[in-house]
């Protein structure tokens, strides 16, 4: 699936916070957003995903315009926030409501749960727990598999390594490969873990101050230094 | 900590309070709010004062003078007071968290936000009837200082009152069953002091005197009060204190939520799914749950005078106003905050196809339901022949058709934020002016489209008319729901905006 943005402008009062001429996110591509903070990489996913109104421009998933069409979302998964979490209910509930909207069947829906046993650790299901008495690392782990429950053909997180601990960021990482390798799915996701994100990225975007000043694809022999001398000089 | 230092403290803290008000996401977007607000405090203190110069002189050449009666009835006062606290008073055991691991003695802290309480101009308020009543009834026998000791001792009570009250609040919040205690106290000491033996006035006779202490300068008057007042800010203190750590290690019952399958909803689909989060969003979210046990309560009560008494069945007007509330209430009060719990989740709502539209038509359709409790309690008066039956069916499908969809337009208005777990404070639960505005109309319009209707026409044929206006609103709930669906698109961002800044 491809995505892109076009002449996309937001401000907030005086300060800038996303302003890119064109970018292009072709499909099957595994895009690492990195910046720091303020740096515009959440502001780019609300407007991407139409949550937030850009000043100006355009965001496309699939060649739709994403402000005047919702028939991006069926085939669109995203985490950004607690606000894509239902947290009165447990994680077996909301699993189960988001199969039930997106139209997979029970069993369907077991098996591809089955598919992040690993990722949850036994601490996610099963513990009939309410969402929002999960620590944080749980609550992202939920977020990130209701992301991914209807296998869409976008991805977008935004830091999804925060809260997780070593163990489960690991598996995190072998989660979205897999699933890339196994769907083509393109996933973007947004970090501050450069190691991470240099690992299983196939291109990086150098976010700053709302400006793409970098846009590398991993074969680009100079990246990972040059991303890390970025970050020690900013 | 010193004298000086302490007051430093104290005047910071009430600076960082103030600002958190000015600063609430909902102050900018409720200053008509405000202006409403200023209206109805200007409204009522013209009412007291109404009130006070009246009192004054009503009881004039009886046994007692109009301060003896002023003062005999100190128990209704007190308990207006109480239950009037509700809507504006707020616990500090929130306030102190900010500063929780900031080098100040949390008892300071406590005691600020307690004296705050107590020095409130809000203690004050009764003060609009007090004023002119003392002025016209106090001075000509106790002279100006005995106006000013009786001014004060009433503020001391009302001070008491406050502190009385935050002991409930704070338990309130734990359960809402804790309401019943003070409720029943004061019924039993209505009961004892004044109805179980009309020749025993001990109740009336001590208010008398106390208020006769009061303007005298009888310093043991004053004490008592003072001394009661000293205790309760104690107390509250050592609540507020546990409180706070409650409230900061706060574990919830969690380890055996019971999963709800409520596998009968599955045969309504995408819709089924939502009504299910419906339900258990008012099972399970303590705001959302004392929202709707309140509305119960109201449908209960007007359903119960409806079946249950013949106080307005000689008034046919009395009769359908009644029977309309029975079918109207539970919905107003709950619709009224319609999207502001999906505020907490909005950003998933929005990433899926026309889930807010689907999200909708569950509301409706699970607000419909519950119709039918109200239908129920109807049936008693239908076969004693108080009520014609296709009225009561009017009263229900009117709701269903008119006052609904008329609420349902807040969905694309509401923009902020309830939390629906947090306790009930004001903070939380303030409600927009579009909000007041829609559940007064709720609220009064059908009333009055239904008194029309009666004066123009008989009951009967009104009924008819009412229940084709409804059935006809019910009727086209896929077209009215897409509407305001789209007007919600339309709006969105903004919606989103609120939403989210009252959420962080």
């Amino acid at each position: 699936m491809e995505l892109s943005l076009e002449n996309v402008r937001k401000t907030f009062g005086e300060k800038v916070a996303l302003d890119i001429d064109t970018y292009v996110v072709h499909d099957g591509e595994i895009v690492g957003l990195v910046g720091n903070n303020g740096a515009g990489k959440t502001t780019m996913f609300r407007v991407i995903l139409d949550l937030i109104r850009p000043d100006s421009g355009v965001a496309r998933i699939g060649g739709i315009a994403t402000a005047h069409s919702e028939d991006w979302k069926v085939s669109t998964g995203a985490y950004v926030d607690t606000g894509f979490l239902i947290d009165y209910l447990t994680p077996e509930e909301y699993f189960d409501f988001l199969g039930k909207i997106n139209h997979i069947s029970s069993t369907d829906l077991q098996q591809r749960l089955q598919q992040f046993d690993h990722f949850m650790n036994g601490e996610v299901v099963g513990t009939k727990t309410l969402i929002r008495n999960l620590s944080a690392g749980n609550k992202q782990k939920v977020g990130i598999i209701g992301a991914m429950l209807h296998q869409p053909q976008l991805l977008i997180l935004d830091e999804p390594f925060n809260f997780l601990d070593p163990s489960s960021q690991h598996a995190m990482k072998y989660l979205l490969e897999n699933y890339n390798r196994e769907t083509g799915a393109t996933i973007i996701v947004s970090s501050h873990n450069l190691t991470h994100t240099l690992d299983i990225c196939t291109r990086i975007t150098l976010l700053e101050h709302g400006h793409i000043i970098k846009d590398h694809s991993k074969d680009y022999a100079n990246l990972t230094v040059e991303i890390e001398e970025y970050f020690i000089h900013n | 900590m010193n004298l000086q230092e302490s007051w430093r403290l104290y005047r910071l803290i009430n600076k960082n309070k103030s600002l958190s008000l000015k600063r609430h996401p909902l102050f900018e977007q409720n200053k008509i709010m405000k202006v409403f607000g200023y209206i109805f405090i200007g409204f009522w203190a013209v009412y007291l004062m109404l009130f006070g110069v009246m009192f004054a002189q009503v009881f004039d050449g009886t046994n007692y003078e109009s301060f003896d009666r002023i003062d005999g009835s100190m128990l209704v006062f007190l308990v207006i007071d109480f239950y009037m606290r509700f809507t504006m008073q707020e616990t500090p055991a929130q306030d102190t968290k900010p500063y929780k691991l900031m080098p100040i003695p949390q008892r300071f802290l406590l005691n600020v936000f307690l004296l705050r309480i107590g020095l409130s101009t809000a203690n004050l308020f009764w003060g609009f009837f007090f004023v002119p009543f003392g002025l016209l009834a106090v001075v000509k026998f106790y002279g100006w200082m005995g106006y000013i000791g009786f001014l004060f001792g009433w503020w001391l009570m009302f001070v008491l009152n406050s502190y009385w009250y935050l002991i409930w609040r704070t338990l309130i919040q734990r359960n809402l069953l804790f309401l019943l205690i003070p409720t029943a106290i004061y019924a039993a000491l209505f009961y004892f002091g004044i109805f179980h033996d009309e020749s025993n006035t001990w109740l009336f006779d001590y208010t008398v005197q106390l208020g006769r202490g009061f303007c005298t300068g009888n310093v043991l008057c004053y004490l008592l009060p003072i001394v009661l007042t000293v205790i309760l800010f104690f107390i509250n203190r050592k609540m507020q204190y546990r409180s706070v750590y409650r409230e900061i290690a706060q574990v919830e019952h969690v380890t055996h939520v019971r999963s709800l399958e409520m596998s009968w909803l599955n045969r309504f689909g995408t819709i089924g799914e939502y009504m299910k989060l419906e339900i258990k969003s008012t099972m399970r979210n303590k705001i959302v749950r004392n929202q709707f046990i309140m509305g119960v309560c109201y449908m209960l009560l007007f359903c119960a005078l409806f079946a249950f008494t013949d106080v307005y069945d000689s008034q046919p007007f009395m009769r359908t106003f009644i029977c309309v509330y029975c079918f109207a209430c539970l919905g107003t009060m709950t619709l009224t905050s319609v999207m502001c719990v999906e505020g907490n989740y909005i950003d998933l709502l929005m990433s899926r196809h026309e889930s807010v539209l689907s999200l909708l038509k569950a509301k409706y359709y699970f607000n419909c339901l519950m119709l039918i409790f109200p239908m129920l309690f109807a049936l008693l008066p239908i076969f004693n022949g108080k009520v014609l039956w296709v009225e009561a069916l009017a009263c229900a499908f009117f709701t269903m058709g008119c006052v609904f969809p008329f609420l349902f337009q807040l969905a694309v208005y509401n923009k902020y934020t309830l939390h629906m777990n947090q306790k009930v404070t004001r903070s939380n639960t303030r409600s927009s002016k579009t909000q007041i505005i829609f559940s007064f109309v709720a609220l009064f319009v059908p009333m009055f489209i239904m008194y029309a209707l009666i004066a123009l026409l008989d009951t009967a044929t009104a009924s008819w008319i009412l229940l084709g206006l409804g059935l006809t609103g019910f009727l086209l709930n896929p077209l009215w729901l897409r509407n305001i669906y789209h007007r919600f698109m339309a709006r969105r961002y903004d919606n989103m905006e609120g939403f989210r800044s009252s959420r962080e």
